[in-house]
């Protein structure tokens, strides 16, 4: 029948219409021949990751396409996403795990589709990126964070231990320190607490700490701050909070007890004249940012997520081969790694 | 193809029209209706079970988030004070968490050495065991993550014989003021863990697999039989994550496999959806038997529909067949459709017209036959009444008036006959009598060179002939048989089978057969001679008897010659008669 009317015009529209239907679906198949690499971040409300995964952005901007997922905290929807990229055989991915502990069957899957992951901000157990030499991790190390916390706070004491300064303010040489605690068993909450501990205590500093768990809240930090003004009053020498949020907690309780008081009217706060407390937080969000300028808070330990979200480009350009190792402003440790350190932020 | 299509009738080319369109457009509504239902209930099965699953996930994540809390709470406690000298009140925290919770069967806390240090007692076979066990070196190993460890043990708690899942992490304590190091331990019983799936609905044969991060099998909850177990876990272990489709001894099933937070376990659920996957099945099923029943009725209809399109047209072909083969009497009666209605009633008009025509035509035709009949019976008389006279003349002239008397009266009645008011057709008495009158007149003329005689059977004298049939015979008898011998003409008639013989015979010298062939050629009218008598008599036998009538002439020579006319004895006689007096 085809063959005995070619030039049937019906039949030839027909044919027309398929080829053209047939030749828009390839086009839109691949169009795309540029690389492209996914992100999925575990929570974009949380404003850290969001401003991990925008540094992440504007540093790949002309480098490779990315496509980006929000899990919004569900491991379930991020596996679907995961999988989803997948099929789109996409040549790269990102990951920022919602659960760090049920990463080996995300990295179990790439292997088998033979498409390297990097991770970043939660890390994955060291034996499950050992399942393939293709996965990596980019971050920075929870005992740093503690470490530079415990150092900061030891230079504002005069960095001897046998002789505190007068921020020792009762002078009995012990420096009465309250430890506002992320979630408990949270690894980062863990390591953090028990690091600045250990560092005094390594350094042959005399500390009474008193440990309150806030689950890195503001508002539990500053609950638990009225708890402790109960028992102990105000009569202690730090605050040493996990992370800023409940640093900001802490200011705001410690600002109703008349502590942060613009007495001299110069617009911010000076520790030597007025009455005040040093706080520390780690991670450095712009609340906390601002803070340290107006002199409530003492200083905070950065999370260098910028830093961090160039290496993460960076690590994705080697892996993409459009970089060499010697170019990467970031080592690459143990061909797994690659660490970003914490930076110490106060007004100095 | 095409020609094909041309050879159709109109039956079959409405039958392939119709089952066609329906054919086409059932296929086409079947085919996106089947696809989009096929879409929706795969999406309904594939949200429902996404669903379920997530539903299970979450009770699993919850229960798993509260063993944490109560972890995390008994680890915080125990940090808080010194083992030594708060021993009963941490003690008392230790042991209510096992009173409370029914899926709690005991709380421990070892130190590094794997010695007991808070908690449930610890029976004898198990207390030197525990530094080899998993969940002890695990986490001693991995520090800031929880163990979640189902290896087949049994409880330490004395006397209990209770398969436990143990739930340990590294913890530190205060013992007599210094910093110690230690695993907490907490017994699950799988009491809760089942009960947690028992609330969801998983179909027949739906299961729940929980396996481990090697892919060991931690427990199974659910209806299911070890062949779907084992295919279960197989592609469970094959897929790491994520929910799909998948058939499972002959079934179909949703399975969604998802890790557990906090846990290094996997659940895979499986959800038996092959009743709604049936469903699917059963509407193909559907659809098709209304696609059956649909082309069978499309069928039927049409093949009505044809056939009442159809079967007036037939009739009236049937109807032009048959005035086709020359019956232009019966008249074609169709019902039906008012096209076909008209275009049968335009055609009876036009065969009414056709007959009158025709009927017209026969009657000019026959008009014509019965003028030319009359000019030829009329070309007889002059001839013979121009002899007679003239023999009338001789007759006077010789002063012999008795035989002047004899054939005036004799012409009398001769003409008188001849005329016969106008009728054609006479007895064959009355026409015998004609000839008797023109052998009488001749006789005379002839002065009585010949004799005649007459034999003529009795029955057929009643009978009608075309009249002035025999005195042409007659005639030529005496013309051509007349000579110097006296001689004699005899004249029979008699009826042979259906037919009248009217024979005349002369006594002569007979013909030649040459002679004969040559009058046969004349009164055929193939000879241009014009001796009109036979040829006359024969052009009339035809005329009016057709072609069962005829001449025949036969001689033997120096005896005799014959000539006989055939009449067929039949009702043609009468019809054409009739037929006269009608017009």
């Amino acid at each position: 029948m085809l063959e005995q009317h070619p030039k049937d015009p019906a039949e030839r529209h027909l044919i027309i219409i398929l080829t053209f239907i047939l030749l828009l679906f390839s086009l839109s198949s691949c169009s795309d021949t540029q690389t492209r690499v996914g992100l999925v971040l575990y929570n974009e409300s949380d404003p850290f990751v969001y401003n991990y995964a925008r540094s992440i952005e504007e540093h790949a901007q002309g480098v490779f396409s990315l496509s980006r997922a929000d899990s919004g905290n569900s491991q379930i929807l991020q596996n679907e996403q995961i999988a989803q990229m997948l099929d789109q055989k996409l040549d790269l991915l990102i990951i920022n795990p919602v659960d760090r502990l049920s990463v080996y069957s995300i990295i179990k899957r790439q292997r088998e589709m033979d498409i390297p992951v990097i991770f970043f901000n939660r890390e994955p157990l060291l034996k499950d990126l050992d399942l393939w030499e293709d996965a990596y991790y980019v971050g920075a190390k929870a005992e740093q964070s503690g470490r530079l916390q415990a150092e900061l706070i030891m230079e504002l004491f005069g960095n001897d231990p046998r002789q505190l300064n007068r921020f020792d303010k009762n002078g009995d040489n012990v420096i009465q320190a309250i430890i506002l605690k992320g979630e408990q068993g949270h690894q980062d909450a863990e390591i953090r607490t028990s690091e600045v501990l250990r560092i005094f205590h390594d350094q042959g500093y005399a500390m009474e700490a008193v440990i309150e768990v806030a689950n890195w809240e503001s508002t539990q930090a500053y609950e638990k701050m009225e708890q402790i003004a109960k028992t102990f009053g105000t009569d202690f020498e730090v605050i040493i909070s996990n992370n800023d949020a409940m640093a900001i907690g802490a200011i705001k309780r410690m600002k109703e007890a008349g502590f942060f008081t613009d007495t001299n009217g110069n617009g911010r706060i000076d520790p030597l004249d007025e009455l005040w407390v040093p706080i520390v937080g780690i991670d450095g969000i712009s609340e906390a940012v601002e803070l340290i300028e107006y002199g409530y808070l003492y200083g905070t330990v950065l999370n260098d997520s910028n830093s961090q979200a160039q290496a993460v480009v960076e690590l994705s350009e080697y892996l993409l081969g459009l970089r060499k190792e010697q170019e990467m402003t970031y080592r690459l440790l143990d061909d797994t790694y690659v660490w970003i350190d914490y930076k110490v932020f106060t007004l100095d | 193809m095409k020609r094909l299509i041309h050879d159709l009738t109109i039956r079959q080319s409405i039958l392939a029209a119709f089952l066609g369109i329906v054919l086409s457009i059932l296929s086409l509504t079947g085919l996106i209706f089947y696809t989009s239902f096929s879409q929706q209930t795969d999406l309904m099965i594939e949200d429902h079970s996404r669903e379920i699953n997530k539903q299970i996930v979450y009770n699993y994540e919850n229960y798993i988030n509260s063993v944490i809390e109560t972890a995390n709470y008994i680890q915080y406690i125990t940090s808080g004070f010194d083992v030594r000298d708060s021993y009963d009140y941490l003690q008392d925290k230790y042991l209510i968490n096992t009173e409370i919770k029914k899926d709690v069967v005991s709380v421990y806390l070892f130190d590094t050495e794997g010695r007991r240090v808070l908690g449930n007692e610890v029976s004898e076979n198990s207390a030197h065991t525990i530094t080899a066990q998993r969940w002890f070196t695990a986490a001693l190993q991995e520090r800031l993550i929880f163990h979640f460890s189902a290896e087949d043990r049994q409880s330490l708690l004395p006397k209990n014989e209770e398969h436990v899942i143990s739930v340990s992490r590294y913890a530190e304590y205060i013992e007599g003021g210094q910093q110690k190091r230690g695993v907490l331990l907490i017994e699950l019983n799988s009491n809760t863990i089942n009960e947690l799936a028992e609330k969801t609905n998983l179909g027949p044969t739906g299961h729940i697999i929980i396996i481990d991060d090697d892919d060991s099998l931690i427990n199974t909850l659910g209806s299911y039989e070890l062949d779907q177990l084992d295919m279960s876990m197989a592609i469970a272990v094959e897929s790491y994550y994520g929910g799909f489709m998948t058939e499972i001894d002959h079934k179909t099933m949703y399975m969604n496999i998802t890790p557990l937070s906090n846990t290094r376990w996997r659940i895979v659920n499986v959800i038996d959806v092959d009743h709604t996957a049936q469903v699917k099945r059963q509407m193909l099923l559907t659809l098709l038997m209304i696609f059956v029943v649909s082309i069978f009725v499309a069928a039927v209809v049409s093949v009505a529909m044809s056939r009442r399109i159809s079967n007036p047209l037939n009739t009236l072909k049937e109807s032009m067949r048959s005035i086709e083969q020359g019956s232009f009497h019966s008249k074609v009666v169709v019902t039906g459709q008012r096209e076909v209605v008209h275009l049968s009633e335009t055609f009876n008009s036009m065969i009414d017209t056709i007959q009158s025509l025709m009927e017209r035509i026969l009657n000019e035709q026959r008009e014509k036959r019965k003028t030319e009949l009359r000019a030829l019976q009329n070309q007889i008389n002059p001839h013979f009444l121009y002899n007679t006279l003239d023999s009338i003349i001789w007759l006077a002239e010789n002063d012999r008036s008795e035989d002047v008397i004899t054939t005036v009266s004799a012409l009398a009645r001769f003409f008188r006959i001849s005329i016969s008011g106008g009728e054609n057709f006479i007895t064959l008495e009355d026409e015998i009598q004609h000839v008797r009158n023109y052998l009488t007149i001749q006789k005379v003329r002839y002065q009585k060179k010949f004799e005649y005689r007459f034999e003529v059977d009795r029955e057929v004298v009643g009978l009608k002939v075309m009249k002035l049939i025999l005195q042409p015979l007659v005639e030529n008898a005496i013309n051509y048989g007349i000579g110097d011998e006296q001689e004699t003409i005899t004249l029979r008639c008699f009826r042979r089978e259906d037919s009248l013989i009217l024979e005349v015979e002369n006594t002569g010298y007979g013909i030649t057969d040459e002679r004969i062939r040559e009058i046969y050629r004349i009164i055929n009218g193939t000879d241009k001679t014009t001796s009109v008598g036979l040829r006359n008599v024969y052009l009339r036998l035809k005329l009016y008897y057709g072609a069962a009538a005829d001449l025949i002439i036969s001689s033997s020579l120096d005896v005799s010659t014959t000539m006989q006319v055939v009449i067929p004895v039949r009702e043609p006689v009468q019809a054409i008669e009739n037929q006269e007096e009608v017009t």
